[in-house]
């Protein structure tokens, strides 16, 4: 259900670097430059769903000054697989023998509108952290890595839209013919005597259209889609051109068929970013002996005292219950700081943590993430209010730092803000305790006098190592917990 | 004959490693001129990580606690360092434009910057580059890092002039060494400038060897530092205690 802390930088390998390193002299720094080398180099490139972009493209021989054979990577533009404007952008080959490199950080957010050459990422390869600059003008539509993942060359990094669908005249002029078999595509249709792109010449196909026989209105007489539409019609193939607003009979025909198979097949994809630091996160929950804790806590007081900061207070800062909760939990912790603790299996201790770095689980658009308020004993309602939207924002557009997704002491997980009772959690390694809060519901209770009213209650599920804890003591916790919360005057009682 | 692109050289002696990185990383980053930094030893010994390292792995922590010696994660790529009063650090910075026979990706820079150093040492010892290190047959002297961004590199070097042997102890064996390596400890994988080149030879043949390529145009620290610089956000830093336990504990 919770992942760990999933920006943690991910152990290097000394596998992931095999092929980085050459033993190479000065004299002698050449990849192989021979002709079945190169087109091997090709081959794999083409192998690449969209072909290596951002900042290094294609691939030539040079001869530099220094009498040294060397690769190097123009920014000539290569063959892109596009659908629907969304450009794919993989890692580029960012120096020979360099087969994966570390994700730094991002320079950009989906929905950032970015310039061509616009630096997108840094990344780390060997020796030297380099920024990634986009080929295209467009708008980040995903981001498919986290930093701290180690990335493929070639491997998607993240996908940009782009309104127009072009493949670059200057491609055939330019290109040195016997460099790149990776462009045949583009040098076989301006041969043709016709430039279009992949998805118009699929359109033309399924009308059985020859292209040559299709006047183009694009850039430099290039066949746009309207073009084989309008041709079609004319000939009879389809219905009236479709309006942009009532949309094409045809498509929506082919889309409804398309829809309808779309239903009954498998549909794989891999985890990236986000969601695959959580499965590495929750395999290594799944080691932990995990037992649970469940408690039902009135918080009629709860919500009175929200009510009452909202009254009382800046009207422009929006308060919930959440960092209530928080502050209530830290003055548990301490009484009972083995909750807030770290185990090391390696050594068999338990290091008691200084501070109450308390972790927020968040949904964000891009996935779980965990960021954790710290020092919360030192921080007043109001701070950690404030805290807890400034990291819900950051979360939100994707811009967390290292600070604060790391050193999170224990996580709180308030899933009823989405729905359901209670959860099981699992817990955020190398932590030894995880809270669920479930939904909060009014229900029938009894109050002192025997009498039946409607409490505001919630379920937390406390789940806790076992080999660091047990029964007594997490039970113990939660009504210390229960009590700050259900009675918060008590607050007064231990504030210094 | 075309004119030489400039390069404003900035001689150093003792500044501490963190003010020079902090220089770098801002005249890689804000500045448009090419740049040489030469610091001629540091002032206390620090260790020095790339931007990736992760202290768990490459240093011992307890030791490195204990003696309090600062550790600092430095905005470039690379390999850790233990650096101090024998170490010679030579930087350069160079808009891509003005270098442009060296395409900006780490190995041809390397290469660029080994025959920089062929010229220096020239005669001096069988200095080549190894992989990513300068050294003399096949003892690593200097150790290498980059930082490659849209349109300047930074390759910045720290060369050996000389070291304390228990220095050394503060840092593991790295879990990726270096083919040429093979299995040497460590006291076997390196050597000392010093008994190659006396210092200042070496300080003044860099420069000679940079004019070579470049109109050299030497500037004082006190001109490149401002009270403006503090707006720049820094990323090297110095590790704290606090973060160095946690890395500790794993």
């Amino acid at each position: 259900m919770l992942s760990r802390r999933i920006f943690r930088t991910r152990p290097w390998s000394s596998a992931g670097w095999r092929g980085l390193v050459h033993d190479r002299t000065a004299a002698k720094s050449s990849p192989p430059v021979t002709g079945t080398a190169r087109q091997s180099w090709l081959f794999s490139a083409r192998d690449f769903k969209s072909m290596p972009s951002c900042s290094v493209h294609k691939f030539y021989e040079a001869k530099n000054p220094y009498g040294i054979q060397g690769c190097s990577f123009s920014s000539q533009p290569m063959v892109e697989v596009r659908v629907d404007g969304i450009v794919e952008i993989p890692l580029a080959q960012t120096g020979e023998g360099i087969a994966e490199c570390e994700l730094l950080k991002w320079f950009v957010q989906p929905g950032d509108k970015i310039d061509e050459f616009q630096p997108l990422c840094e990344v780390q390869s060997d020796k030297a952290t380099i920024e990634i600059t986009s080929r295209y003008k467009g708008e980040v539509s995903e981001i498919l890595h986290v930093p701290g993942d180690i990335v493929k060359v070639g491997e998607t990094l993240l996908k940009l839209f782009v309104s127009e669908l072009s493949v670059p005249a200057e491609v055939g002029d330019t290109m040195e013919p016997d460099n790149d078999t990776c462009t045949s595509d583009i040098q076989e249709t301006a041969k043709g005597g016709v430039l279009s792109t992949p998805a118009v010449r699929n359109i033309a196909k399924m009308y059985n259209i020859n292209l040559q026989d299709v006047s183009g209105t694009g850039k430099d007489g290039r066949v746009l889609k309207e073009d084989v539409l309008k041709y079609a019609a004319s000939k009879g193939l389809i219905g009236d051109i479709p309006s942009p607003i009532t949309g094409d009979p045809v498509k929506q025909k082919s889309e409804r068929e398309d829809i309808h198979q779309d239903d009954y097949e498998d549909k794989t994809y891999p985890l990236r970013g986000f969601h695959r630091a959580m499965v590495k996160t929750m395999t290594a929950a799944a080691k932990i002996p995990h037992f649970y804790f469940v408690e039902e806590i009135n918080c009629d007081a709860l919500v009175d005292l929200k009510a009452f900061f909202q009254k009382h207070s800046d009207p422009d800062v929006k308060h919930t219950s959440l960092p209530i909760l928080i502050k209530s939990l830290s003055m548990a912790l301490k009484k009972y700081p083995l909750l807030n603790s770290r185990f090391s299996e390696e050594s068999n201790e338990v290091t008691l943590r200084g501070s109450h770095n308390i972790g927020i689980a968040m949904a964000t658009p891009s996935g779980l993430v965990v960021p954790n308020i710290k020092k919360v004993q030192s921080l007043s309602i109001l701070e950690i209010t404030k805290e807890l939207s400034r990291l819900r924002d950051l979360a939100m557009a994707n811009k967390l730092s290292q600070d604060d997704i790391s050193g999170g002491t224990i996580t709180l997980s308030n899933i009823g803000s989405i729905g359901g009772k209670f959860g099981s959690p699992l817990i955020n390694a190398p932590e030894v305790a995880i809270i669920a809060i479930g939904q909060l519901q009014k229900l029938p209770r009894y109050d002192d006098k025997g009498n039946v009213y409607p409490a505001a209650v919630t379920t937390v599920n406390i789940a806790a190592d076992h080999r660091v804890l047990d029964g007594a003591t997490v039970a113990y916790f939660c009504k210390e917990w229960k009590s700050f919360i259900e009675k918060p005057e008590l607050y007064m009682l231990h504030m210094r | 004959m075309a004119a030489l692109p400039l390069m404003k050289l900035i001689r150093l002696k003792g500044v501490p490693i963190l003010q020079q990185l902090h220089l770098e990383e801002r005249l890689l980053r804000t500045s448009p001129h090419n740049w040489c930094i030469i610091n001629d030893g540091t002032n206390l010994p620090h260790i020095v990580m790339g931007i990736s390292g992760k202290p768990a792995e490459l240093l011992e922590i307890n030791s490195v606690l204990r003696d309090k010696v600062p550790v600092i994660r430095r905005f470039s790529g690379g390999g850790t360092v233990i650096v101090d009063t024998g170490t010679i650090f030579v930087t350069f910075i160079c808009n891509k434009d003005d270098v442009s026979e060296v395409q900006p990706y780490p190995r041809p820079i390397m290469s660029w910057s080994s025959l920089l150093y062929s010229r220096v040492f020239q005669g001096v010892g069988d200095f080549v580059l190894r992989e990513n290190d300068y050294a003399f047959g096949n003892r690593k002297f200097g150790g290498n890092a980059q930082s490659i961004t849209k349109n300047r590199w930074i390759h910045h070097t720290s060369f050996l002039w000389d070291y304390e042997i228990n220095n050394m102890a503060y840092l593991k064996l790295p879990k990726r060494a270096p083919e040429y390596r093979l299995a040497r400890n460590h006291l076997d994988f390196i050597c000392c400038m010093k008994e190659y080149m006396p210092r200042t030879n070496f300080i003044t043949r860099t420069v000679d060897a940079l004019q070579g390529e470049f109109s050299v145009e030497t500037t004082d620290l006190e001109a490149v530092e401002s009270p403006s610089n503090t707006k720049f956000i820094h990323s090297s830093k110095i590790l704290t205690e606090r973060e160095l336990e946690e890395a500790a504990l794993g």
